[in-house]
């Protein structure tokens, strides 16, 4: 008999399993009607208990029911053992409803298996947690994604909002696929175009594409897995132990100091690699910096004049020569010089460049900019923290008379290559950069001194 | 009343399985609106100083103090600035009282380095015999003494007072008055049974388990899954739920990353986010099955001062898609079913308690709804948005129902008033200590508390209060 069923089936749970059979629990994995599961659970006690009187059953009831309490009637709704549902009974001056709560074999202490088991359960079941109930509410239809009101400023995509508001609508349960799929897709059409043309106006245009682009957390946090493998590359074993540990939590944390090392972006001119990876991590990395940008401030980042295209460093080279020749202060000259030095060994100059490179974003913005001459810059240093084992990124006001660095650069202008090499050296302890590594590169660049300065007084 | 019909079929459930278990319709909402526009200020700037709130407060509420103060010490009563007073004239005169009190708590006393003072450690109460009365008006003020309970009253009240100017420039006070409650609003009740459900103070994310399975409970009478079928349809006429504040416990407020290192909070994610979580699942349960409002509280995360904004939808993907979900401002005003219903999550309430000698929560209640100003305290010392064009709290209109929410026991009592006023007031507990709700009725204004409880190790026996 099909009716049977069900106390065979309460009869392997309690009996079997050993599980406390709640109503809501069974009205779910039956599939019934809560009501029933209640009944369903009445009869099987008293039937076991007129087979086998011995049966170790023990079954809490819910009660509820009119008390007076403190002058005034209160409504009483509680869950009471069975040897003390008559007490509560009798307390009671009229009963609303008498109900089995749940059946299990153990004797319960407290009610918080309970609480657990239905926990449980409608969690698993949280999309149709209506199904069972005895009211239905015709008014609780969830929305459809675009009628949820897009509460978000126009600093979103448009495809970034459906998606997100495609993804709660949603069942429930619904993750970020949808979210972290339209993500990457992007982004990488972003930073294919930006490979290809290799063009100065590229990083503003991906960055203000990626700035554009939803600071999602969440997209950030199904990067990382994917992208691990890119980032290994880039660097050596030894950091990439460092380097991993940092993308996953730096995702959630949208205003600590943020990583962005840990994604390194070779810069077109001086990495071989391929292109593939390039996106993906510049995606993140631009990301990053965008989120951490973005968390940190908005006023603008004049220190950050550094860019990374050769062009912009010759425009720039340009304009700085004319503005030492008119006795400007040295300022702008810094920007130059740290970018080509940031190029030099693969995996040190991803990191920096990284920044490089999406500094211009901001730096697009104050290019014209170049009359600030005496002012406090803000720049970012980048170290690596051995300690924590992490690179770790500041920005700190630098003034202009009192760092060497910065008098140092308009220096090297004019001809004193040799000297290049030497200055940087010196300011690598400075700097704590202790992974940066020069090779070749600064004799290489003797006749691009601005570049080689830069590089080390960036950040 | 919520259930004394359905007692035949209490039992009901206590035999094998029947063929087709009903299920009940909600009823459907007859009429919602939000009349909360005036809480939501909109655009928000914080550039200007707090005595504009003041002027605009004065100035909304004298008209209506000065048509008190004639109807009560006669028409001809002569009403008088503080700036046009004469010596020895008895006179009625507007203000906004001032309570000077010693041990308020002043940050500047506290980071003078002169006085080097500790900081006062938080106290239930600041008052003292010793607290002087000053009444203010928009040029002068001037030192309140006689029939004028100093106690009692707290600072930002607007009151008029009669009386006449002494030598020594004090002002002796014979008799005052209170704006009084505000004109009654038309009456649309429901003509049948029709609940709204008042919770507040859920405390989720506190650590402790006691109530989880009251709120589990709560949500069960309310979903319509407890109970026998009586109880059931019964529930089905709860036409809302309003969750009054306070949703997360006050244990997700601990800021370890402001004192301890850096290194040791590093990895940690904030006590609220697991919180929001189980309230988002709780709100899920609910939304499918009921309207919810949702008012911010103390604890919750939104901003401090009132008003209050709602919180941010996007802290609830799973509930927020649905249209019975609604996300309020702290005090919030609706009108459900015709009927108006006015509330906060208890800042004002609580706030009057520590500055006041009155210590029923009812009690102040009541005053405030006859003080006609929802919170006088603020922006004194209670979080307050600078306003300058009008002061959204000024009570304009009277409410059915007024409410406030997370006090400490349940209370409740219907005002009449000399207009027709009928309002309902109520104190709705706090849920996490008590594990009591409220129904109110909307057809005949009436509130029944419902408790929640389980059973536990220590078990029964007596106070019902706590639940066990």
């Amino acid at each position: 008999m099909a009716d049977e069923l069900y106390l065979e089936n309460i009869d392997e749970f309690v009996t079997d399993q050993n599980r406390v059979v709640t109503y809501k629990w069974l009205s779910y994995t039956l599939g019934v009607h809560v009501n029933q599961a209640k009944q369903m659970l009445y009869d099987y006690v008293e039937r076991k208990r007129k087979e086998n009187s011995g049966a170790q059953l023990h079954v809490t009831y819910l009660v509820a029911g009119n008390l007076l309490q403190n002058g005034h009637v209160c409504h009483k709704v509680a869950v009471v053992r069975e040897d003390k549902l008559e007490a509560m009974k009798s307390k009671l001056s009229t009963i609303a409803s008498v109900h089995v709560y749940s059946i299990q074999k153990a004797l319960l202490k407290d009610s918080s298996p309970l609480y657990n088991t239905d926990y449980d359960i409608v969690k698993t079941n949280l999309h149709n947690c209506s199904k069972f109930s005895a009211i239905h509410c015709d008014a609780a239809v969830p929305r459809m994604p675009p009628d949820i009101p897009r509460a978000q400023t126009s600093l979103q995509g448009s495809s970034q909002r459906e998606n997100d508001t495609g993804a709660p609508s949603a069942p429930a349960v619904n993750g970020h696929g949808p979210l972290a799929a339209k993500h990457p897709s992007q982004q990488h059409k972003g930073i294919m175009g930006m490979f290809a043309a290799k063009a100065a106006s590229k990083p503003q245009d991906t960055n203000k594409e990626t700035k554009a682009e939803a600071s999602g957390v969440s997209t950030a946090s199904s990067k990382p897995p994917t992208k691990n493998n890119i980032i290994n590359n880039f660097f050596g074993k030894a950091a990439m132990n460092k380097l991993k540990v940092n993308p996953v939590p730096e995702q959630p944390k949208e205003e600590k100091e943020v990583v962005k090392p840990s994604v390194a972006v070779a810069e077109p001119e001086s990495s071989p690699n391929p292109v593939v990876e390039k996106p993906g991590k510049r995606t993140e990395s631009a990301r990053i910096q965008q989120k951490d940008r973005k968390s940190r401030t908005k006023h603008v980042d004049r220190s950050d004049n550094e860019e990374e295209r050769d062009p912009e460093n010759a425009k720039r080279k340009r304009k700085r020569i004319k503005q030492l020749q008119s006795d400007s202060s040295d300022e702008e000259d810094v920007p130059p010089p740290p970018t080509p030095e940031e190029e030099k060994a693969p995996s040190p100059p991803p990191v920096p460049a990284l920044k490089t490179e999406l500094e211009p974003a901001t730096m697009e913005v104050s290019a014209g900019g170049r009359k600030r001459k005496r002012k406090r810059v803000l720049k970012s240093k980048m170290f690596i923290d051995e300690e924590e084992g992490c690179m770790v990124t500041e920005k700190v006001y630098e003034s202009e008379s009192c760092t060497d660095s910065e008098e140092e650069f308009p220096k090297p202008k004019p001809p004193a290559a040799h000297k290049q090499p030497v200055l940087p050296m010196k300011k690598e302890p400075k700097e704590e950069r202790k992974t940066l590594k020069k090779g070749a590169a600064p004799a290489n660049r003797a006749n691009k001194q601005v570049s080689i300065m830069g590089f080390f007084h960036k950040k | 009343m919520f259930s004394e019909r359905v007692a035949p079929t209490a039992q009901g459930l206590l035999g094998p399985p029947s063929a087709e278990p009903p299920t009940f319709p909600r009823v459907p909402v007859l009429g919602y609106s939000d009349c909360s526009g005036p809480f939501r200020p909109g655009e928000r700037s914080f550039g200007r100083q707090y005595a504009h709130v003041y002027a605009v407060r004065l100035a909304g509420m004298r008209p209506t103090l000065e048509r008190r103060a004639r109807g009560r010490w006669g028409n001809d009563a002569v009403l008088r600035k503080l700036s046009e007073l004469q010596v020895g004239e008895k006179c009625c005169v507007v203000g906004t009282l001032f309570k000077a009190m010693q041990l308020q708590p002043s940050i500047l006393q506290e980071i003078s380095e002169e006085h080097n003072l500790v900081p006062q450690p938080p106290l239930p109460k600041y008052i003292q015999p010793s607290d002087e009365l000053i009444l203010e008006d928009e040029l002068q003020r001037i030192k309140l003494e006689g029939a004028i309970d100093v106690q009692r009253l707290v600072t930002g009240t607007i009151v008029a007072v009669y009386g006449s100017e002494q030598d020594d420039g004090r002002f002796l006070v014979e008799d005052h008055c209170f704006a009084d409650l505000p004109p009654p609003l038309p009456w649309n009740g429901p003509t049948s049974d029709r609940f709204v459900l008042l919770t507040s103070g859920l405390g989720l994310g506190s650590g402790s388990g006691e109530a989880l399975l009251s709120t589990q409970l709560l949500v069960d009478v309310v979903t319509g899954q407890l109970g026998a079928e009586g109880e059931q349809s019964c529930a089905a006429h709860i036409s809302r739920v309003i969750l009054a504040g306070n949703l997360l416990s006050q244990n997700t407020q601990s800021r370890d990353t402001i004192n301890k290192a850096k290194y040791l909070t590093k990895k940690t994610q904030a006590a609220s986010v697991e919180a929001v979580k189980m309230l988002d699942e709780i709100l899920l349960q609910l939304c499918t099955s009921v309207p919810v409002d949702v008012m911010p509280g103390e604890f919750d995360p939104t901003n401090y001062t009132l008003p209050q904004q709602p919180l941010h939808r996007c802290m609830l993907p799973l509930a927020s898609p649905y249209a019975t979900l609604h996300l309020v401002t702290n005090p919030y005003q609706a009108n459900l079913d015709g009927v108006r219903f006015l509330g906060t999550s208890g800042q004002n309430v609580s706030d009057i308690f520590k500055y006041s000698s009155m210590d029923d929560y009812l009690e102040i209640l009541e005053w405030t709804l006859l003080a006609g100003h929802i919170s006088p305290t603020a922006p004194d010392t209670l979080g307050c948005y600078p306003f300058y064009k009008s002061d959204p709290f000024i009570l304009t209109e009277c409410p059915h129902v007024y409410f406030c929410g997370n006090a400490p026991r349940f209370q409740s009592k219907l005002l009449q008033g000399a207009e027709g006023q009928r309002v309902l007031l109520v104190t709705v507990p706090d849920f996490s200590t008590t594990q009591t709700a409220c129904l109110v009725n909307l057809r005949d204004l009436t509130c029944q508390p419902i408790t929640f409880s389980g059973f536990g190790a220590e078990d029964e026996d007596g106070d019902m209060e706590v639940g066990h």
